[in-house]
């Protein structure tokens, strides 16, 4: 079957405003996490404070899932060649569900008041099901011929049988099921953080890393086989999980570990043989991720040998604060001011270049606080000190500040050259 | 990979790479070597383009009966992906280090989204339209004629 090659054009894309509106609540809920670290810092004491699920949840939904739907109403037209029907009124609806069911999730979770977790749930799986079910039909008549489409799809799964174990979570926690809450946990972090981010992120870098860092191509067996692999080895860990499995659930989850030190370390290589001399903060980015990414692998390790409360602590903060907000902030100073390029190419003719629209130097100063936010929140994890803690949601505050105003200011820029 | 997809996509690799040593020397500020290779760079993207448009996308319309479809929409691109190099070239004369990044930069994503529109969608579709052909072949002649 052969698509409609017009779905490749500018008239096919969405309109500016689709994939912006995801990137500027986004930093909003990062700044929430910080500022909830700032007002009680007694939520670092373990991961099962209410007050921890609510900050885990405010940059895993909040920022990190809320980024990755819009950037994909963007970039699915362009990779896959699929457009989402109606991409505007479904974004508009998708993005009030997340926005407003991350608020009700977070909320809920961290005042202990399970009455919010039902419009979460509602909200959150609704949202996530009707972006799924359009993205589909967007891909239904779309051959699977490479790598990063094919593996979009598994991601998309991932991210529903994600949020169906959350669902079921919040459903047991509200005392409407009776199930053993620690093994649903355990598979609801399982699919989200490696089923759904972790396969969209390498789908991503698959293209990411070697045409905008011009680097060599991962190497063809990684490509054609990780997202797959780590699917299967996915299912058969949630098997043994559940069936409490103990050293075979170790065993499994040492694979899984080795599977994304695979990538992150392939990401490294490559990027150390790229050819562009020039310092980019997008690598910049992947380079912290990547390293935050492989220091986490090890603490879920540890963790899972040890009593301690502070390994799954760090393993938390360097996953998803040091990996992926890294990278996908890296890729956030890409995708905004091109589209800002793009639509005033397309709109008014002319367009001031990338750097004129977002110049570098802002950029490195914020992904310089994000990185000594990073240090800040390890040590005070670590140190377990109150005014530490206080330091670190402050600073993550400043960050996620930071990057809305860097969004802002090339949104301004964008303004006057439309005017102009 | 098939034959198409991997000799087209092999291609925008190599110009890639030229691309990259004239933003190096001009980020030094090594301005005759920029200069030579940002030739050599537009030569082989106008190669590249030219193998497209007089070759390739001729005979994927021939084989649909598409000449409103994607390749329409690549031919576009070309045009807007000149433009910006007529702007490195300018930057380049000025010697202007910081309007040469910006539009290398520019020209960089643009290239790079419109690589990706055909490595994952057009070039598959040619592969599927015109296997058993002797496109590859003479795609492959006409790539290596001129490296």
């Amino acid at each position: 079957m052969i698509p409609d090659g017009q779905t490749l054009s500018y008239d096919a894309a969405p309109a500016f405003s689709t994939p912006l509106r995801f990137f500027l609540t986004a930093p909003l809920f990062g700044a929430a996490a910080g500022a909830a670290l700032l007002a009680a810092p007694e939520l670092l004491d373990s991961r099962w404070t209410p007050g921890a699920l609510a900050v885990t949840h405010l940059i895993a939904v909040g920022f990190m899932l809320t980024v990755m739907l819009g950037a994909l109403f963007q970039v699915l037209p362009v990779v896959a060649g699929a457009v989402i029907p109606r991409s505007g009124p479904v974004a508009t609806v998708v993005h009030v569900a997340m926005t407003t069911g991350a608020l009700c999730l977070a909320w809920g979770l961290g005042s202990g008041s399970p009455a919010f977790l039902v419009p979460a749930t509602v909200l959150l799986g609704g949202g996530l099901t009707l972006f799924v079910v359009a993205a589909f039909l967007g891909l239904r008549r779309i051959p699977v011929a490479q790598a990063t489409p094919r593996d979009m799809r598994i991601a998309l799964l991932g991210f529903a049988v994600a949020v169906a174990l959350g669902i079921t979570l919040a459903l047991a926690l509200g005392g409407r099921l009776d199930l053993p809450l620690l093994t649903v946990l355990k598979l609801h972090i399982g699919w989200a953080l490696l089923g759904g981010s972790g396969v969209l992120l390498a789908a991503a870098s698959w293209v990411v890393v070697p045409m905008f860092q011009i680097t060599p191509n991962y190497p063809a067996t990684l490509t054609r086989f990780w997202a797959m692999g780590t699917g299967a080895v996915l299912l058969v860990w949630s098997a043994t999980v559940y069936g409490e499995l103990g050293s075979a659930e170790f065993a499994l989850s040492a694979a899984l570990a080795a599977l994304c030190a695979l990538f992150a370390v392939s990401t490294l290589r490559l990027q150390r043989q790229s050819r562009r001399s020039v310092p980019d903060m997008t690598t910049r980015a992947f380079q912290l991720g990547m390293g935050s990414f492989i220091a986490g692998l090890a603490c879920v390790l540890t963790a899972q040998q040890s009593e301690h409360q502070v390994w799954p602590l760090l393993a938390g903060i360097l996953i998803l604060h040091g990996g992926f907000v890294s990278v996908i902030v890296g890729m956030l100073y890409k995708i905004v001011p091109f589209l800002a390029w793009l639509h005033l190419t397309q709109d008014v003719g002319k367009a001031p270049n990338m750097k004129k629209l977002q110049p570098d130097s802002p950029i490195r100063r914020h992904l310089a606080l994000h990185a000594v936010a990073l240090a800040a929140l390890l040590v005070a994890a670590l140190v377990g000190n109150a005014w530490l803690i206080r330091l670190a949601g402050l600073l993550v505050v400043g960050e996620f500040a930071f990057l809305f105003a860097n969004i802002l200011k090339v949104l301004g820029n964008y303004r006057r050259a439309h005017a102009a | 990979m098939s034959q198409i997809t991997s000799l087209m996509t092999d291609d925008h690799r190599h110009c890639d790479q030229t691309f990259a040593r004239a933003e190096t020397a001009a980020a030094k500020g090594k301005w005759d070597e920029a200069s030579a290779a940002l030739e050599q760079f537009a030569s082989e993207l106008e190669g590249h383009f030219d193998t497209e448009e007089s070759f390739l996308f001729p005979k994927f319309e021939a084989a649909t009966g598409m000449t409103e479809g994607p390749t329409k929409v690549m031919r576009g691109e070309h045009a807007e992906m000149r433009s910006a190099l007529t702007r490195m070239r300018d930057a380049l004369a000025n010697k202007d280090k910081d309007d040469y990044a910006g539009e290398a930069e520019t020209l960089l994503i643009l290239m790079q989204q419109h690589n990706m529109k055909e490595e994952n969608i057009l070039y598959p579709m040619c592969d599927s339209q015109l296997a058993g052909s002797d496109v590859a072949a003479g795609l492959s002649e006409r790539l290596h004629a001129r490296a």
